[in-house]
């Protein structure tokens, strides 16, 4: 992790382009707005260091060091983690492949104590990310015809102007009406609050550092806070690099055993 | 005494200051009474072990939770049933506040592993095809964590768990389920539901049964003393100490506790025997003295029984106030009450029977055929027992010392037992659910262990999880448990399952790492959740939750036995054992109430000897004169252990204050024969007219009390039924021995002269004045 072009953006420059932007252009429909959002530029390639704390409702804390690699290519995206820490899981990894057409992903998961590699079925995108209080759908990117759209109104958030979404799930969700607050023009949200079945706030996430690195935004730390378990996930990003080169077996059960080298 | 000839020479004034306080209290108890039936109410909350449970129980979230059990004899793999399962597991969680979480076939999460494929998903898939049941099916009976836990091992029940975060009413939840019932059977069982109909059926059933009591008695008295007047008395006496009682809780917004429900019993059987007392000396001195005015009859009896009815008043006050010693709230308050209504009784008895003879002018009594003074051939009944007692002592003491004998050994049999589910016939709904989910799974009792130590990740170490595995295997050998669930058995699964149940998969690996690495993936796979209710997030402390088939308290001994013996294997992991969860503190709470009730049995039997010694100014007085009293508490303990009747906090109660009252006899009879020695009659005599005199009395007492307590005897709830059966058997174990064994010890230590000074000659220094 040699170079890394990390330019904080000054609040103040976000705010003027923002509201230039806002002016000029005809607000877009919510559908549109999260088309932008799903297919901002996200890089084809990415390594990145996670440090997840993960707060339990007494209070008691579980911090975990995970070294984070993903591809996009030819409609696939893999993605491979390595626990970094505790030392007692240090090496445990998970293998991903997420299709762009809508099959079922394929998990691997390597226990290195075990010595073995496991295929894991999980068709369930709101199962718990690492056993936090994200789900694998906050970790990715949620497929917008999965939700009906309507831009609610224009919000000022810490100075940068938003559009609110509310999105309305067209199945079956544990929260099935969410608001985002999406930067306008730059289209990545700045918050999200999700709603339970009954209408009550479930659970908010906040994101409180965002950087440009290699011209993509990226979110270097957020929080998840489930309200109703007063539970609370940090997720803060360190060593982001883009346009990595990986070799074509590095998405590999292979791989998995070596350990996070390149 | 100069109080009450006064107070008694105005009798309108007496009526009107009782009916204003009747007034008074009535009000209260009309406008202020709460019946108290949360059984936590009841805990003293400051216990040490009270409060490591409570703390566990917030640390892992242990809840009491109801059990729906869902029963369909064809078996419950069905779609109806499954769907209904599945129905019935929202609606609990939609309907019902007080339901924190529910668990259920439908609910968890099975984790299997084939061929390198780990899957974690639902035995149900919201599927009921054929063929999507009949593998629901396969996979509950391969794993361990369901089958036999949630879902019976013949397949026709399973069980819906509902965690209550706060009380609930049972009886809704067992009327709500009826909704679903056809085919299926729905029962509800668990502790909320037994606590809450005990909670309920005690006070119910008293209710019911005390107003049969009270007729019977009113019978009873009216047969035994011939007149309706005294009869009405008597009832006045018993019902005002049972409205003071209860007014003053009332007024002092003390709530009342179920155990409080006991008091107008204690109340009818005390104080009738006031009123009795003073009826047979009304009725005596007019019998003796025909010619005697009004006020000379109202003074004479009332100088007569002022030191008697008060020493007896004051022992019984404190047999129940020695129950103060208690660590138990309720029981102080029970004890305070009963003592402050005893006395009001004894006051009232002491002024209405003379205040009745200035108002209402003397009784005229009927020659009644149960008097024992009627001439029956040769003599009275009263000289033929004299006759009895006298020629055949040495026959009184070998029946007595038999009946003490045989009652040593049945005590020696008496155990100890505390059972909330006991107190349900065998053939009620409660007991019947309860044995069937005894014998389908696991168990309706639970009793948690917690292990705690301070190093960080300490349960990730296998000789940890390894010892509280073997601790597990030892408890599991009882056939009272039903199984034991820990993060041990979590591990142990999952290394199954990791290893695809190869051989000797079934266990705890060796590695620390492996562990930890086991418990990752479950933190991601699974629900976090559930590993949150068997340790704790830095792993510093673990529960281990036990699943009984029987409540009861010796049951529960055993079982920590069992754990003690691992003590020293976890202290060198420097690992502290304590227990929680609401099975246990109830375990706490009945021994904290037996041993107080143990205490205070034996401080009013020292309180007892010194008064009755101080009152007579005589120590050999007060040692002889407990002497029926302790052959009731031997018979009484003796009957239990004969009969099986186990030693509970109830039980024990009953027998405390039984002794208060059963010690009165004895005060009667000795305060007559001390007092026709002292006033110049031979031994013979002194004798024939106590057993005339007091005798009557005693057995008119006897009998009224134990015929009103032998109809709680058809009461429908066991624990009233064994009051009833004690209270008899205390009263006649009483009244017999201070007719026999006492008047023949009496007589007997009087002969060789050690038992009354040589001579008082004036007996007036005696009197209370």
């Amino acid at each position: 992790m040699k170079t890394r072009t990390a330019k904080r953006i000054s609040v103040l420059t976000l705010l003027m382009t923002f509201v230039l932007l806002t002016v000029s252009a005809t607000t877009p429909s919510g559908s549109e707005v999260m088309w932008e959002v799903y297919n901002r530029d996200s890089g084809e390639t990415m390594s990145a260091n996670l440090i997840m704390t993960i707060t339990n409702s007494r209070g008691s804390v579980r911090e975990r060091t995970i070294a984070q690699y993903r591809m996009d290519k030819d409609g696939v995206e893999s993605k491979l983690m390595f626990f970094l820490s505790p030392s007692d899981v240090r090496n445990t990894s998970f293998l991903s492949f997420s299709y762009e057409d809508g099959r079922s992903d394929d998990q691997y998961i390597y226990l290195p104590a075990l010595r073995r590699v496991k295929r894991i079925a999980s068709d369930s995108k709101n199962d718990s990310f690492m056993g936090s209080d994200f789900t694998y759908d906050d970790m990715g990117s949620r497929h917008p015809d999965l939700d009906t759209h309507t831009v609610l109104r224009k919000e000022t958030v810490d100075g940068v102007s938003t559009l609110v979404v509310e999105s309305i799930a067209k199945g079956d969700e544990d929260y099935p009406r969410t608001l985002s607050w999406v930067v306008d023009g730059e289209w990545f949200g700045l918050k999200k609050e999700f709603y339970l079945p009954n209408g009550t706030l479930g659970k908010t996430l906040t994101i409180d550092t965002y950087e440009e690195i290699d011209d993509i935004y990226v979110i270097t730390d957020m929080t998840m806070r489930n309200v109703k378990e007063n539970t609370s996930t940090r997720i803060q990003m360190e060593e982001v690099e883009f346009n990595l080169d990986f070799n074509d077996s590095f998405f590999s059960e292979r791989q998995m055993k070596i350990g996070p080298r390149r | 005494m100069q109080f009450f000839t006064l107070f008694a020479k105005r009798p309108f004034l007496l009526l009107l200051t009782v009916l204003a306080l009747s007034f008074i209290f009535g009000i209260s108890i009309a406008n202020n009474a709460t019946l108290e039936t949360d059984l936590d109410e009841y805990m003293p909350k400051t216990h040490p072990a009270f409060m490591a449970s409570d703390e566990a129980e917030s640390l892992f979230g242990i809840k009491d939770a109801i059990l729906i059990v869902v029963e369909h004899p064809e078996g419950i793999y069905n779609p109806g049933t499954i769907e209904k399962i599945d129905a019935i597991t929202g609606a609990l969680q939609e309907e019902f506040d007080a339901v924190e979480s529910v668990t259920s076939l439908t609910t968890a999460d099975n984790i299997k592993s084939d061929d390198g494929f780990l899957e974690v998903e639902p035995f149900y898939s919201g599927k009921t095809s054929e063929a999507a049941i009949s593998q629901m099916q396969a996979e509950v009976e391969a794993n361990p964590m369901i089958y036999g836990r949630n879902v019976s091992k013949d397949g026709t029940a399973t069980l819906i768990i509902a965690e209550l975060n706060s009380d609930m009413d049972a009886e809704i939840l067992q009327n709500w389920a009826k909704q679903w019932e056809g085919p299926e059977t729905l029962m509800v069982a668990g502790r909320p539901v037994v606590e809450g109909a005990l909670a309920e059926l005690g006070p119910k059933d008293m209710a019911i049964m005390f107003p049969l009591v009270i007729i019977t008695m009113i019978i009873l008295l009216f047969l035994l003393l011939r007149s309706l007047r005294d009869t009405v008395l008597n009832m006045v006496i018993v019902l005002f100490g049972t409205l003071v009682s209860f007014g003053l809780m009332t007024l002092l917004h003390i709530p009342i506790y179920a155990v409080d429900t006991m008091i107008p019993v204690m109340l009818i059987a005390i104080g009738v025997a006031y009123g009795i007392h003073m009826h047979n000396t009304i009725h005596h001195l007019m019998r003796s003295y025909p010619d005697l005015s009004k006020g000379e009859l109202a003074t004479l009896s009332l100088k007569q029984m002022v030191r008697p009815i008060i020493m007896t008043a004051i022992t019984t006050a404190i047999g129940f106030v020695a129950l103060m010693s208690s660590q138990v709230l309720p029981v102080r308050y029970f004890g305070l009450f009963a003592a402050i209504g005893v006395l009001s009784e004894m006051l009232l008895a002491l002024l209405l029977f003379p205040a009745s003879i200035y108002l209402l002018g003397k009784p005229k009594y009927k020659k009644a055929k149960a008097d024992l003074e009627i001439q029956q051939g040769k003599g009275t009944l009263s000289d033929s027992l004299q006759a009895l007692l006298l020629r055949r002592p040495k026959m009184i003491v070998f029946i007595s010392l038999a009946v003490l004998i045989i009652g040593v050994w049945g005590t020696s049999m008496v155990w100890i037992d505390t059972s909330f589910l006991a107190n349900f016939e065998e053939d009620s709904t409660i007991a019947q659910t309860d044995q069937f989910v005894n014998n389908k799974f696991g168990g309706t009792s639970t009793l948690n262990i917690i292990l705690s130590g301070d190093e960080a990740d300490l349960f990730k170490h296998p000789e940890v999880l390894q010892a509280m595995d073997s601790m597990q295997e030892d408890i599991e050998k009882d056939p009272i448990v039903g199984n034991t669930l820990s993060l041990a058995t979590f591990i142990k699964q999952m290394n199954q399952v990791m290893l695809e149940s190869e051989d000797g998969s079934y266990s705890i690996p060796d590695s620390q790492e492996l562990v930890s690495q086991y418990l990752l993936l479950y933190e991601f796979s699974g629900d976090p959740e559930t590993l949150e209710k068997v340790v704790d997030y830095e792993y510093t402390s673990a529960n281990i939750t036990i699943q009984l088939k029987s409540d009861s308290s010796a049951v529960l001994k055993d079982i920590l036995a069992v754990v003690d013996s691992s003590r020293p294997v976890f202290a060198d992991h420097a690992i502290e054992i304590t227990y929680a969860g609401s099975g246990y503190k109830a375990f706490i709470f009945s021994e904290l109430l037996l041993e107080g009730q143990i205490i205070s049995l034996a401080l009013s039997f020292a309180i007892i000897i010194i008064l009755l010694a101080l009152l007579f100014k005589n120590l050999r007085i007060g040692v002889v004169g407990t002497i029926p009293i302790a052959i009731t508490a031997v018979v009484n303990f003796g009957v239990m252990g004969l009969l099986g009747i186990p030693l509970s906090s109830a039980t024990a109660l009953i027998t405390s204050i039984a002794i208060g009252i059963g010690v009165d006899y004895a005060i009667h009879f000795l305060e007559h024969y001390t007092n026709e020695r002292l006033g110049g009659s031979s031994l013979k005599q002194a004798t024939r007219s106590t057993l005339k005199h007091t005798g009557r009395a005693i057995i008119f007492n006897a009998i009224a009390v134990m015929g009103g307590f032998a109809i709680l005897m058809f009461s429908v709830f066991p624990p009233n039924r064994q009051v009833g059966a004690l209270i008899v058997l205390n009263m006649a174990t009483s009244a017999l021995g201070t007719l026999t064994i006492l008047v023949v010890l009496v007589h007997y230590l009087e002969k060789k002269h050690v038992f009354l000074p040589k001579r008082i000659s004036d007996n007036n220094t005696r009197r209370l004045s």
